[in-house]
């Protein structure tokens, strides 16, 4: 079980290969032009919550998109610390960009 | 005399992934600086350029949608915006930055035919 | 108290905007020969507000146009920024400003 982490819009081929191996075991952040997945009421957002995976967003990145107030509450926001907490708990890393 | 080109400028990158939607907007103020406004239409990604409250000082580099912001200043006042795209996103109008003019498909594709050259980024 | 030449970059632009204070500019204008005036000063802090404003310096059109829309219409021309900053405004206005070089600077 990887920690997924997604740098892409989800005009982007690797949004929706990301999204095929993205199982419910696994961890998701989106981070760079992956935050854009994440916008409430999208159908983006709703296919990687369907995914069953745990979610998280990079709180730098979702700033400087200006969009942090629309996005979809099941993204829990991290800093770079606790990316580097998360990439701790998971044995491998699969960068999507 | 000769008449000016008609100049399409076409914008399809979000903001900070690329150095491509910076070249655009740093294309477009370079282009008006020497009176040659381009028409600017923001196409797919590039709708997520135009985004109000951007803060990028946490990533090290400027706000794309302040830099857009100044627009208005080279005299480039009528900008164009995928409506499917932003519809896409979930985003209307209001969440813009700057004032916009919505165009669906066929508008865009006779924006396109209406220019006598596009620069693409 | 003067800043180091590493301070400024090659062209002598202020790496850091954020380091930037009047003292700076008085050192960047002895370098320049330029005798800083109220009326430089005015548009040094124009400029400082231009570039919190849009996060960009601004070329030679916008700093005229948003003279005339801040300091009015006596102001906003390249004339009355030429006598200010010879050669070019808009470049050296915002090297004495602390901030950086502008792009769209031809």
């Amino acid at each position: 079980m990887p920690l997924h982490t997604l740098n892409a819009t989800p005009n982007q081929s690797a949004f929706a290969q990301c999204l095929r191996m993205l199982g419910p075991q696994d961890a998701l952040l989106l981070l760079g032009d992956g935050v854009y997945g994440a916008i409430k009421d999208t159908e983006a957002a709703k296919a990687l919550q369907n995914s069953g995976a745990e979610l998280y967003i990079l709180e730098p990145d979702a700033r400087a998109s200006g969009l942090e107030k629309r996005l979809a509450e099941c993204f829990k926001p991290l800093d770079y610390d606790g990316f580097v907490e998360l990439s701790e708990r998971f044995p491998s890393q699969q960068a999507w960009y | 005399m000769t008449q000016t080109k008609k100049v399409l400028l076409l914008t399809r990158h979000a903001p900070y992934g690329g150095s491509l939607a910076r070249a655009a907007v740093d294309a477009a103020l370079a282009a008006a600086a020497f009176e040659q406004a381009p028409s600017l239409l923001f196409m797919g990604d590039a709708v997520l350029q135009l985004v109000s409250d951007q803060d990028a000082s946490a990533v090290g580099t400027r706000s794309h949608g302040r830099v857009l912001e100044s627009l208005p200043l080279y005299d480039i006042d009528q900008v164009f915006v995928d409506q499917t795209a932003l519809l896409e996103y979930g985003l209307t109008s209001h969440d813009l930055a700057i004032d916009v003019i919505l165009l669906d498909d066929p508008a865009m594709r006779q924006m396109l035919a209406d220019h006598d050259h596009i620069l693409s980024f | 108290m003067l800043l180091p030449d590493t301070a400024f970059d090659p062209e002598g632009f202020l790496r850091d905007i954020n380091q930037w204070s009047p003292d700076v500019a008085e050192q960047i204008a002895a370098s320049e020969n330029i005798q800083l005036e109220a009326a430089h000063w005015e548009i040094l802090y124009l400029l400082r507000d231009y570039y919190a404003q849009f996060d960009s310096s601004p070329a030679m059109r916008a700093l005229v146009k948003y003279s005339a829309q801040k300091l009015g219409k006596d102001k906003g021309t390249s004339l009355y920024l030429l006598k200010l900053f010879p050669g070019s405004p808009a470049k050296l206005g915002s090297k004495l400003a602390g901030l950086p070089k502008p792009d769209n600077c031809l």
